[in-house]
């Protein structure tokens, strides 16, 4: 990047402006530990200069002078995810957005509140509870994920079983352009709000939101043992199909829960089966339903074993924890899937037996988020001390990617490192609608690139699946016990 | 199933690996409020500390790492977020140690230790005039050391010898005398407590400090002894149980004291017509688990509105005022106590009470800056009013 400009935005921005190697470091990196020699190898993740506008009109400016310099700008928030989806791969300007916070205005008639695209989900429900009022959904890594950010990816999560994606409770949002045009888009304008959803802050910088809100009510929460994954799918399947909805559903298989155990943070100490928590909420009367459907689970089948209100409550008091497992590491590696549940028996039966294979525990939980689909987490411990052992470990989070594609799913999230499997997640003609909005919105490809639509050279679908096959084989024969 | 609020911690090198940075002690950190950067966030700081110390000390220690672990509360908000569970507190204090060790702490660090070590408090003064404030009190030789009495209050460095904070161990001690309480002090044998020198990394230093308090009480035979400062209570508390092992010791903060006396119905509190919120210590508060007490105290008063603010309890944002970061970084120390100050004034209150000398500084200023109607007071002294 051009230093008269880096040195001219350190004048324009003073404090909130920074080329220091040692601040920008920290912006090369999200919460994949991806050991610098690959990263390095295949991208720039260091920024030239971390910029942190603190309003709209900043972020266009910053934006004019990138498009009409073709410098490529990496929009960054919370930086909670794990594909590079908000670290540079052509250095340029990162653009930290967590000095745009804050609510706008909240419109209780219509039920929808304005905020600042940093806002934290866990800030915006704390207001929102201040009020009476509450998210309809939220994600699971809520105290440090931004309302933008979550709309940037999918935006499923806790809630979504009840009210839908984010992009169904998401008004308009206000979104700078990469020529620095600021813009307000709905379902009506062109382009429209569904483009923005999972675009990964490659189309533009989103600075604010309207989003739908829900009345704050009680919850109940239930907790089920499970013998096996077959009983856990019929007994979703009963309770996604009863009269009253679940606000949020998430399982554990019993892998999970006997490395959860294990490290004292199994609920009720179980470690045998699968469990599924469900939470409810809505009027008394709902709560009430919910409770029969759940009693009525047990008194039907005396495989479900309701496990007592004081575990479950804990386990919805530690809903954005999962992270916790990493402590029997020291590092964890893994796929997430986005899986059409009725696969999920069988595919949690493959990777159990990939395991056994590869001589490794594989631990699996995730939300069910819609009737139909799951996020599902599977996940390995690893030691990304140990470089070589390390980087041939990564190889077995495609093989979790290829039992799910086998049941019908494909990678939650594209970011850098799913980009070589954007043909599972997209069918072509879907891909080539993306490729041409891409185009449309951004000709010089300067808006986060090298995410999203198509992986780099090295990482092209033909050498990333042969390079990760050949690493897969090399630690199937010699990484027992990695 | 344990608890989130249970804190774990094995080696630095370790818990460095464990960290996920999943960016949720960030939301929490006042440090990173007011200084905005990845560096200055604790997931920053333990990714840097990660390829340090766990990676085989692959990167060098720089003087930026350095000033940015000293830009540091060692408040525990961090702690308490943690999606790993790690006591992030004994991290910090574990970092700071080892950066201690390898004589790469800030100089501040270094005036701290060289003044303790020469004077035993935190001032120039002669430690034998850590009596001085009691000359205000009717009968200040009471005060003397006193083997044998029932309760030994331990009046801290702040208390001692800060005029601005005189009034807090004058009102403790007028208290006491008005309850007929047994009491002394460890007058000119009280020592620092020791919580500057493992703040800053010096902990076989303050080893002797503590060592010398506890053998003190010892000779003294106390077996109750209460603490007005939040860190002072903190260190008898969590840092003294190796020195105090096989001796009966309650330690009590004076909240929970004071709190313990009015149940008795030893002191008689009158009506007082005022808003009044609370401050949670983070020493206190977070780091020792004392929330209810003061809030009793409080309550017990006649008149009295009780007003939270927005973070409280285990989410109570910090003054600024800890881990020794005022001597290193003042300027950061004050954004943070404004901070504060904004939810005070949020509440509405006409007074906002603590429980530490060290948070009423910070936000005495805070509030005088931000030009608040507000009156900073100690919890003690808020009993006094309200004894009339």
């Amino acid at each position: 990047m051009n230093k008269e400009i880096v040195q001219k935005m350190l004048e324009k921005y003073g404090d909130r402006a920074t080329d220091s190697m040692f601040e920008r470091s920290l912006y090369a990196r999200d919460l994949a530990p991806v050991p610098a020699i690959l990263a390095n190898m295949l991208i720039k993740t260091l920024p030239d200069i971390v910029v942190r506008p603190s309003n709209t009109e900043e972020v266009a400016a910053i934006m004019k002078t990138a498009f009409a310099n073709n410098i490529p700008v990496t929009p960054r928030a919370g930086a909670s995810t794990v594909y590079f989806n908000s670290v540079p791969t052509k250095s340029g300007i990162l653009m930290d957005l967590n000095l745009i916070k804050g609510i706008v205005g909240l419109d209780e008639e219509g039920m929808t509140v304005t905020v600042k695209a940093g806002t934290t989900w866990s800030e915006l429900d704390e207001f929102l509870n201040n009020q009476g009022l509450a998210p309809k959904s939220f994600p699971s890594s809520a105290p440090a994920a931004t309302i933008g950010g979550w709309f940037c990816m999918m935006g499923y999560g806790i809630g979504s079983m009840k009210y839908g994606s984010l992009l169904s409770q998401v008004k308009s949002i206000e979104v700078v352009l990469p020529d620095g045009s600021i813009k307000k888009v709905s379902q009506e304008t062109n382009p429209a709000l569904d483009w923005f959803v999972s675009s990964e802050g490659t189309l533009g910088i989103i600075t604010q939101l309207e989003v739908e809100v829900r009345k704050l009510t009680n919850m109940k929460h239930f907790l089920l043992q499970l013998p096996d994954a077959r009983k856990m799918l019929d007994t979703m399947k009963t309770i996604i199909d009863a009269p009253v909805v679940p606000y949020n559903m998430h399982f554990s298989d019993q892998e999970c829960l006997k490395a959860m155990k294990a490290l004292g943070f199994s609920p009720a100490n179980m470690d045998i089966g699968c469990i599924i928590g469900i939470d409810y909420e809505g009027s008394d009367e709902e709560l009430k339903q919910a409770q029969e459907i759940i009693d009525s689970l047990a008194v039907a089948n005396k495989l479900v074993n309701p496990i007592p209100q004081e575990s479950a409550e804990l386990e919805w008091e530690e809903r954005f924890k999962a992270l916790k497992l990493k402590r029997g590491g020291p590092s964890v590696l893994g796929a997430e899937v986005w899986l059409p549940i009725k696969g999920l028996p069988a595919y949690l039966e493959d990777v159990q037996k990939m395991a056994r294979g590869y001589g490794l525990n594989l631990f699996s939980y995730g939300h069910v988020v819609t009737p139909e689909y799951a996020t599902v987490m599977t996940t390995f411990y690893a030691d990304e001390t140990q470089t070589i052992k390390y980087i041939i470990n990564l190889s077995l989070v495609k093989k979790i990617h290829d039992i799910g594609h086998r049941y019908g799913g494909n990678p939650y999230g594209v970011g850098l490192w799913n980009s070589p499997m954007i043909g599972r997640i997209h069918q072509p003609p879907q891909l080539g609608e993306l490729r041409k909005r891409k185009q449309a919105m951004d000709s010089k490809g300067i808006m986060n690139p090298g995410k999203v639509y198509r992986a780099p050279l090295m990482l092209n679908p033909f050498n990333y699946s042969l390079g990760m096959n050949v690493l897969a084989g090399v630690r199937r024969v010699f990484g027992k016990g990695w | 199933m344990s608890k989130e609020s249970d804190k774990l911690y094995s080696t630095l090198e370790k818990e460095a690996l464990i960290c996920g940075r999943c960016g949720y002690c960030r939301s929490a950190c006042p440090v990173y409020q007011v200084v905005g950067w990845e560096s200055a966030a604790p997931r920053g700081k333990i990714s840097m500390a990660r390829d340090i110390f766990s990676k085989k000390q692959t990167s060098p220690i720089t003087d930026d790492f350095v000033k940015r672990l000293s830009q540091c509360t060692l408040c525990g908000a961090c702690a308490n977020e943690c999606s790993t569970s790690i006591d992030t507190r004994k991290l910090w204090l574990d970092l700071r140690k080892r950066i201690a060790d390898l004589g790469k702490q800030p100089k501040a660090y270094d005036a701290i230790r060289d003044n303790l070590l020469a004077n035993k408090n935190i001032t120039t003064f002669d430690n034998a005039d850590r009596l001085e404030w009691a000359q205000d009190l009717d009968e200040p030789e009471q005060l003397e050391p006193r083997a044998g009495a029932d309760v030994c209050y331990f009046v801290g460095c702040v208390s001692a010898f800060f005029p601005q904070a005189a009034q807090i161990p004058l009102a403790v001690a007028e208290i006491l005398t008005e309850a007929e309480v047994d009491f002394t002090t460890m007058g000119g044998e009280e020592w620092c407590c020791g919580f500057p020198l493992i703040g800053s990394g010096f902990v076989d230093d303050s080893k002797q400090f503590i060592k010398h308090n506890v053998d003190k009480i010892k000779e003294f035979e106390i077996h109750t002894l209460i603490a007005s400062c939040a860190s002072c209570y903190h260190v008898w508390k969590h840092d003294s149980e190796e020195a105090l092992a096989g001796y009966e010791l309650e330690v009590l903060h004076t909240t929970e004291y004071l709190a313990r006396l009015i149940k008795e119905g030893k002191i008689e509190l009158n009506e007082l017509d005022e808003v009044v919120t609370y401050h949670d210590p983070c020493d206190l508060g977070r780091n020792s688990g004392i929330y209810d007490a003061p809030r009793e105290i409080i309550n017990s008063i006649p008149g009295i509105k009780f007003v939270e603010m927005q973070h409280h309890h285990q989410a109570s944002l910090c003054c600024g005022g800890g881990g020794n970061l005022q001597s290193v970084d003042a300027d950061v120390a004050s954004k943070i106590a404004h901070l504060r100050a904004e939810e005070i004034k949020a509440t509405g209150a006409t007074i906002i009470v603590s429980a530490c000398q060290q948070c009423e500084q910070m936000l005495t200023t805070a509030i005088r800056e931000a030009k608040l109607p507000v009156k900073v007071m100690d919890l003690s002294q808020l009993i006094l009013e309200a004894m009339g």
